[in-house]
């Protein structure tokens, strides 16, 4: 598995993986478009100092739950966004039998942002609670 | 709506709401749970039924949440309620570092 990570603000302040599912990842990648955005970054680039987010973006199927985790547990320091409804709490699939009801049942999450899809400012949002700690 | 025409958070103007629940059966993702309870309304005239005078009862509204990390934002519930209890109120909600925080209640939705 090779995770990459955009270095968001382009000054190396965030570096940012997205893990794009469904819907949300268009918001997300618009989000993207608006950002400055300097190079991609190797994981194993990544150091101590860095600060990551790793967004969720989109509905956690419990067939695709091991895939997230292990990229999530790949990052050491990862603060991980929930990025809308599905990836908060389960959205429009909280009573599916497949799926993950939230992304915050396996993992510390570090930003919920509501919306069905979220608006890419809700990202920015997100982006710079996390960097003012 | 917000200023560019999309949805954004929901108010609840709780003097009209009725608790008629219909905004929390419409909801496509069961988001808004809605709890009441009957009181009798004094001013109202009993009515007169075969089993004798009956008193005038109304609703109260006890609790009414909406769960902003299950919301689709798809204004059902504003088109649907038949009182205007509920409208637009500008921008998304913003991003919350725990579910709980995301579930507003009567005061946090004026």
């Amino acid at each position: 598995m090779t995770v990459r990570c955009v270095d968001w603000y382009g000054n190396r302040s965030l570096l940012v993986v997205d893990i794009a599912l469904t819907c949300c990842a268009l918001e997300v990648e618009a989000a993207a478009g608006r950002a400055v955005r300097g190079e991609v970054v190797e994981l194993a680039e990544v150091t101590a100092q860095d600060r990551v987010a790793v967004v969720v973006s989109g509905t956690v199927t419990d067939a695709v739950l091991p895939l997230v985790r292990e990229i999530i547990e790949a990052v050491p320091q990862a603060q991980v966004v929930a990025f809308g409804a599905c990836a908060s709490s389960g959205g429009p699939y909280w009573d599916s039998y497949v799926v993950t009801k939230g992304i915050g049942q396996v993992c510390e999450v570090a930003a919920y942002v509501p919306g069905c899809p979220p608006p890419p400012e809700a990202l920015e949002h997100a982006f710079h609670e996390i960097l003012q700690g | 709506m917000t200023a560019d025409g999309t949805h954004g958070k929901i108010r609840l103007i709780e003097e009209n709401c009725t608790s008629c629940m219909i905004c929390a059966r419409e909801c496509p993702v069961w988001c808004i749970q809605i709890d009441s309870h009957t009181e009798v309304d004094p001013t109202a005239p009993a009515q007169q039924t075969g089993r004798g005078m009956r008193p005038r009862t109304r609703n109260v509204l006890d609790r009414f949440v909406i769960d902003w990390s299950l919301c689709m934002y798809c204004g059902i519930c504003v088109e649907e309620c038949p009182f205007d209890a509920l409208e637009w109120n500008g921008a998304h909600v913003a991003p919350r570092p725990s579910l709980d925080a995301l579930s507003f209640g009567i005061d946090e939705l004026a």
